[in-house]
């Protein structure tokens, strides 16, 4: 794991803190899309699928600082929509950083070297890029539909590590995904210097019978076991050892949907990231009105049959560090050992 | 996603065979715009992007076509809804780019295999 210490510690602190005021459901990253619109049209992406007036809509800075403050969560990842096209992004950050919230700008990096050369971010502990990447060249220009932007990623990325920013990747993963490329991202993504990557797998809905439900999470197992077996010491993952050890199906865990809570231009989502089944006017209202044992694989729902994706089973695997000897041990195994 | 028919254009009836409240959860699944016809015969135009059924007293929430809102509007006062905008979603799965990708490299192949390049010793 390559978060930094104090990033480490105010996590668990956090958690600690969660739990002995006994609270039962609480949040750990607020995902804060401040808009919708992309500078990408990825097939398939269903947050850009909106009519003209919506995708012309985005949150103003003090409304997402309400939402923060209203969360709590000590993250803030801020996917979107493309952040970078968020007229007042330099200020949310900077505002973000001012709170010690520790925050990740999710970014495909087309407009990052632009952004850095206008003088609009300053490093700092508190802030990461996470650049969406989902493989090498071949395999990422494919999955965001245009040629080129690889090679625009990558020179974003080594523009911001010269001006000293963390910066992280994340990539998702679909059936079809090879192992040994993604072997091959991993070093080659370690080679840039960025400080950590994450993975996940993508989401798929599909009113599949059992069968094929069965094969689906299978061959999501045989993937990242085959990906992450012998990890080099050198890859480095910004993400728990307990989670990918839960995609490669060595742990099972319950979905906690509460743990990554949606803020956008609609409100607060429920129930998750992933699906649109409403919005709570607050976080409280989100957290006291939403029927979370309607979510999860054991509800039932269909729609969370197949999910395995980290919004929802990263938390699960943070809360099973913090709830026990065993799995704070086995947390701290996997860091220090680098084995999965 | 997938590729499902898309509801663009329609006009549903509400009545026996279909309720206002699965009418009202097709408009919040739908990716367009929708006019809401009210019992008082008036009309609303603009994105749903909230319902809630389970609220003492259930309604919608909307997004007007200037972006103005949110519009909350009552079940009881809804009479149906057309499915009237564009279907932003409509043939954007990620299977029909992967077709259309797939179609295109055919097409590039037979163009490169048609004799647009002279044969040697011609």
């Amino acid at each position: 794991m390559s978060l930094p210490v104090s990033q480490m510690w105010a996590v668990a602190s956090y958690v600690v803190r969660q739990k002995l005021a006994g609270r039962k459901r609480y949040p750990l990253v607020l995902m804060l899309e401040p808009l919708f619109r992309c500078n990408l049209a990825c097939a398939g992406c269903g947050k850009i699928q909106y009519p003209a007036q919506i995708l012309r809509k985005h949150l103003t800075v003090e409304q997402c600082l309400a939402a923060v403050d209203e969360c709590g969560a000590p993250v803030v990842s801020i996917p979107g929509g493309e952040p970078l096209m968020y007229p007042d992004i330099g200020r949310l950050v900077k505002e973000l950083v001012a709170r010690r919230k520790y925050v990740y700008l999710c970014t495909n990096a087309i407009l990052l070297k632009e952004k850095l050369e206008a003088g609009l971010f300053t490093p700092s502990k508190y802030f990461s890029f996470s650049v969406h990447l989902d493989g090498l060249r071949e395999e990422h220009d494919e999955a965001v539909c245009r040629d080129g932007v690889y090679v625009q990623a990558v020179a974003g990325i080594k523009e911001a590590l010269r001006r000293g920013f963390r910066v992280t990747t994340n990539s998702t993963l679909f059936d079809g995904a090879s192992p040994l490329r993604m072997r091959e991202f991993f070093d080659e993504m370690m080679s840039l210097g960025v400080e950590g990557m994450m993975i996940s797998p993508g989401y798929s809905y599909s009113k599949a019978p059992d069968q094929e439900h069965f094969l689906r999470t299978q061959r999501a197992h045989d993937l990242f076991s085959t990906m992450l077996a012998n990890p080099k010491r050198g890859w480095r993952f910004n993400q728990s050892p307990l989670f990918l050890q839960f995609l490669m199906g060595k742990r099972d865990f319950e979905c906690t949907p509460w743990g990554n809570p949606t803020y956008n231009v609609f409100g607060w989502q429920r129930p998750c990231y992933l699906l649109q089944e409403g919005y709570a006017a607050t976080f409280e209202e989100l957290l006291e009105t939403t029927r979370w044992e309607n979510y999860g694989r054991r509800s039932g729902n269909e729609k969370c049959r197949d999910c395995m994706v980290h919004c929802g089973y990263e938390p699960s695997a943070v809360h099973h560090t913090f709830a026990s000897w065993r799995g704070f041990r086995d947390t701290v195994a996997a860091t220090v050992t680098g084995r999965y | 996603m997938t590729d499902a028919a898309t509801l663009e254009g329609w006009t549903p009836q509400i009545g026996p065979g279909l309720s206002l409240e699965e009418v009202v959860d097709k408009a919040f699944d739908y990716r367009g715009n929708v006019t809401l016809v009210k019992t008082d015969g008036s009309e609303t135009e603009g994105y749903l992007f909230n319902r809630n059924a389970d609220a003492a007293v259930p309604f919608v929430q909307m997004f007007d076509m200037n972006g103005a809102g949110p519009h909350t509007i009552f079940y009881r006062e809804i009479r149906t809804i057309r499915f009237s905008g564009r279907d932003t979603a409509a043939g954007n799965s990620y299977a029909a780019w992967l077709r259309a990708k797939e179609a295109a490299r055919s097409a590039d192949r037979s163009e490169k295999g048609s004799g647009s390049t002279p044969p040697r010793g011609a």
